[in-house]
């Protein structure tokens, strides 16, 4: 019961900081996408290196539970290549239907619903895809610490990295707004 | 500041809501673990399959892997319904629509096809997340987070595949006219 009232709480102020960044908003999404807004992104990137950090920390005290998931060369790449596909296409990724929905965007009612019919499609094939084509390349759940040696490395060779790519995007993105208002 | 303008930009700053939403992220790794999101529609059609065909739920492995309804994944999907309800009626300023605008420059007005565009891309990016193992958050950033090379890698490609994708569907139309 715990737990329910964690997500519950979790969700909620996730859905609540992702609608304040616009990334609820297919229209903001396809900007992004499109290089013309460079805010999404670079958000993204930001939160990934210093929950990187953060959790590094968290670790160091005990705290937490973490589980990477494996790669897999085809599996991960493919499925990739067919969620961009999708994500270009609505600006909606799974997350962000949800919170879109309960926003009051109808057509991420209709992504939502469309999520379900393909988790259904997925779960069902599952027995027969999943031998073909995520288990014959499977490297394992392989992590950056396990390229550089040292965990602390790692992290920081990530959060460096996240933090470039914050910047970049800065830099190679567009800004319309700030073209506008001056 | 990057806007000058603070009254035509109604979002936050990116610097403080990524730090916002850090924040979230390590409260969910210490009192649960790796955030998902694209498990709580497993989950929930987990919870129908039960009532509707429960031999069918029993017999497939990727409904077994995951928890019904009463579990955190469907808890924390159903709070960011809630979260972004909350928000959306708590800022004046954030537009709210059916259709984003630079949809209706290249498709039209009509509502239908939007909606069944949404709702096939919808199917292909919740196909492509139960095939990795996850989603923007599930495998992207809680992956990455977690410095696993399949967050890293899963990263890279939606982001150069959705970048081309929105070019070759909008690309035109964003270099025509201002779309704001």
């Amino acid at each position: 019961m715990t737990n329910i009232w964690l997500g519950l709480f979790s969700g909620i102020a996730f859905g609540f900081v992702i609608q304040r960044m616009g990334a609820t908003d297919a229209h903001r999404m396809a900007r992004s996408h499109l290089m013309l807004d460079a805010d999404i992104p670079r958000f993204m990137v930001l939160a990934v290196a210093l929950s990187a950090v953060g959790l590094f920390g968290l670790q160091s005290v005990g705290v937490g539970r973490i589980l990477p998931l494996p790669t897999s060369i085809v599996a991960t790449g493919l499925a990739a290549v067919i969620f961009g596909i999708g994500w270009g296409l609505t600006g909606y990724c799974p997350g962000t239907t949800w919170a879109a929905a309960g926003e009051g965007r109808l057509d991420a009612v209709f992504a939502l619903l469309g999520g379900l019919a393909g988790a259904a499609l997925f779960a069902h094939l599952h027995e027969m895809l999943i031998p073909v084509l995520y288990d014959p390349t499977n490297a394992g759940r392989i992590t950056l610490t396990d390229l550089f040696g040292h965990q602390a490395v790692a992290v920081a060779a990530l959060a460096l990295g996240f933090g470039l790519c914050a910047w970049g995007i800065g830099k190679l993105w567009r800004h319309d707004n700030v073209e506008k208002n001056n | 500041m990057e806007y000058p303008n603070k009254q035509r930009i109604p979002y936050w700053n990116w610097v403080p809501a990524a730090f916002a939403l850090s924040g979230v992220i390590l409260f969910i790794f210490a009192t649960y673990g790796p955030p998902a999101s694209s498990s709580g529609f497993v989950s929930l059609l987990k919870g129908f399959f039960e009532w509707a065909a429960p031999d069918y739920v029993a017999a497939k492995a990727h409904y077994q892997s995951i928890p019904g309804p009463g579990s955190w994944v469907f808890a924390f999907v159903l709070g960011m319904a809630i979260g972004g309800f909350i928000a959306g009626r708590t800022s004046r300023d954030i537009p709210v629509r059916d259709m984003p605008p630079i949809w209706v420059k290249r498709f039209g007005a009509g509502r239908a096809k939007r909606y069944a565009a949404t709702f096939f891309g919808g199917l292909l990016i919740l196909f492509g997340s139960r095939l990795a193992g996850g989603c923007t958050l599930g495998l992207f950033i809680s992956g990455s987070t977690q410095l696993a090379i399949s967050g890293i890698y899963f990263g890279v490609v939606i982001f150069a595949v959705a970048m081309l994708t929105a070019r070759l569907i909008f690309g035109k139309v964003s270099e025509k006219e201002d779309i704001q």
